[in-house]
């Protein structure tokens, strides 16, 4: 149990310092792929699906916290929005069946976009300023983050299956 | 069962959101220093992140160099250096005669002028919000500090360096940022430097805002061109800002001025941080 939990954390830790690769790299190189993809999300709510609400709440935590710390907004803000994006997603993942793939993306998609609208308005409440929604661009951000995310989870759990068979 | 046991899960959610709220709540009024969180994050990821840029920029690199002459591009690489630094010097003489400087002040402000520079390549962007800052490849160790002004490579004027600098990178604040602030005069013609206005960023994204220009002034025109005017003691004097690209009436005494700022974001790779002008902070 112990010994899983620690795999589960490192798994984690790996896939921020990915995320955060990612990040970077998209920002030095292509900047405006960034309005569309979120890396830090994606790590969020693929892993809060299946190891529960708490550890999506920290990961989330994490995620958002570095994200902020590298934007001139209101340190906390992702943060924010991100913990409550992995506490809900794990704890939603855990009462109904997001397993079959449509179901799945759409569930990521949801939640998402949730995030992205909390994370609007907590940024025009403190800001007292509109955010740039990048022409309607930004709104895409939630459905590339639920193919991916649907994509990677179909990915792991074939592996999974076929580990099982073998 | 105690209530800790039966609303574990919901009651570290809570834990959670209070820390944030608080660590957003003492952040407001917004412009406070960096928190020591945020700065620790800061420096903790940053050398990574200028190490993956770094990395895969040093691969491109030897992938070019494998496949071109390298002698071609070392004479190339040479003469865009010096192409970089005769542009910046270009720009500033221009300025400065527009400033009706003397020709002994300018052969004064001209010398060392070019080694006190520091070139700098852009590492990284603002993700969330976009026209705000950007993050920079040199920090501390090679005498970047905050409040230096940062041109791009025709000098124009980029934004300014603000906390953190870490030892290997630092973060600008772009023009652009609404918070920003930047003491510039309208160029109004024949006659020279002219009204005296702060810029800031605006709410449209990628463009700024002229404030505090009465209805009454001549200034302040379409396609007017802005230079700094180094009254803020962070920019220095002369260098090249924006155009105006739109004035609207408004029911205050001000006029509502938009501004297209010179450098352009989307190909903001190289820049030039410039020296501290005498008076400055810090």
């Amino acid at each position: 149990m112990r010994e899983t939990a620690l795999r589960d954390a490192g798994r984690a830790g790996l896939a921020v310092v990915a995320a955060f690769l990612f990040y970077s790299l998209l920002g030095g190189l292509r900047p405006s792929v960034l309005v569309v993809f979120n890396a830090f999300s994606l790590v969020v709510v693929v892993f809060s699906i299946g190891r529960k609400e708490v550890f999506g709440a920290f990961l989330g935590a994490a995620c958002g916290l570095i994200q902020d710390s590298f934007s001139l907004g209101i340190f906390g803000v992702a943060g924010l929005t991100k913990t409550l994006l992995g506490f809900w997603t794990g704890y939603v993942s855990q009462r109904l069946d997001v397993a079959p793939v449509s179901r799945n993306a759409l569930f990521l998609m949801v939640m998402s976009t949730i995030e992205l609208l909390l994370w609007a308005l907590l940024n025009a409440f403190v800001l007292r300023e509109q955010v740039d929604f990048r022409r309607g661009l930004l709104f895409l951000q939630p459905l590339v983050t639920a193919l991916l995310g649907s994509l990677i989870l179909q990915i792991v759990r074939r592996r999974q299956a076929r580990r099982a068979r073998a | 069962m105690p209530l800790w046991e039966k609303r574990k899960n919901f009651l570290l959610l809570g834990g959670l959101v209070v820390f944030h709220l608080v660590l957003i709540s003492i952040q407001v009024p917004i412009g406070s220093d960096k928190k020591f969180l945020e700065k620790a994050v800061f420096f903790v990821f940053s050398p990574v992140q200028k190490a993956a840029v770094s990395g895969i920029r040093g691969l491109q690199a030897a992938w070019k160099d494998y496949f071109d002459l390298r002698g071609v591009r070392k004479e190339n690489q040479d003469l865009k250096r010096e192409l970089f630094f005769l542009g910046q010097e270009k720009r500033f003489l221009e300025d400065r005669l527009l400033g009706f400087r003397s020709e002994a002040d300018l052969r004064a402000s001209l010398a060392g002028f070019r080694d006190s520079l520091i070139t700098a390549r852009v590492i990284g962007s603002d993700a969330a919000n976009y026209f705000r800052s950007v993050i920079l490849d040199k920090g501390s160790l090679a005498g970047v500090q905050p409040d230096m002004a940062v041109c791009d490579r025709s000098g124009n004027l980029v934004g300014r360096t603000i906390l953190p600098v870490s030892l290997n990178e630092a973060v600008v604040q772009l023009i652009t940022d609404q918070d920003s602030s930047v003491s510039v005069s309208v160029i109004t013609g024949e006659a020279g430097a002219g009204v005296v206005a702060i810029l800031s960023g605006a709410k449209q994204a990628g463009y700024c805002t002229l404030k505090y220009i009465l209805t009454t002034a001549q200034g302040g025109k379409e396609n007017e061109e802005l230079v700094t005017t180094g009254f803020d003691k962070i920019y220095p004097p002369g260098l090249r800002v924006g155009r105006i690209v739109s004035v609207k009436p408004t029911s205050t005494v001000f006029k509502s001025i938009v501004v297209r700022p010179n450098f352009s974001y989307a190909t903001l790779d190289a820049v030039a941080v410039l020296p501290r002008v005498s008076g400055g902070k810090g």
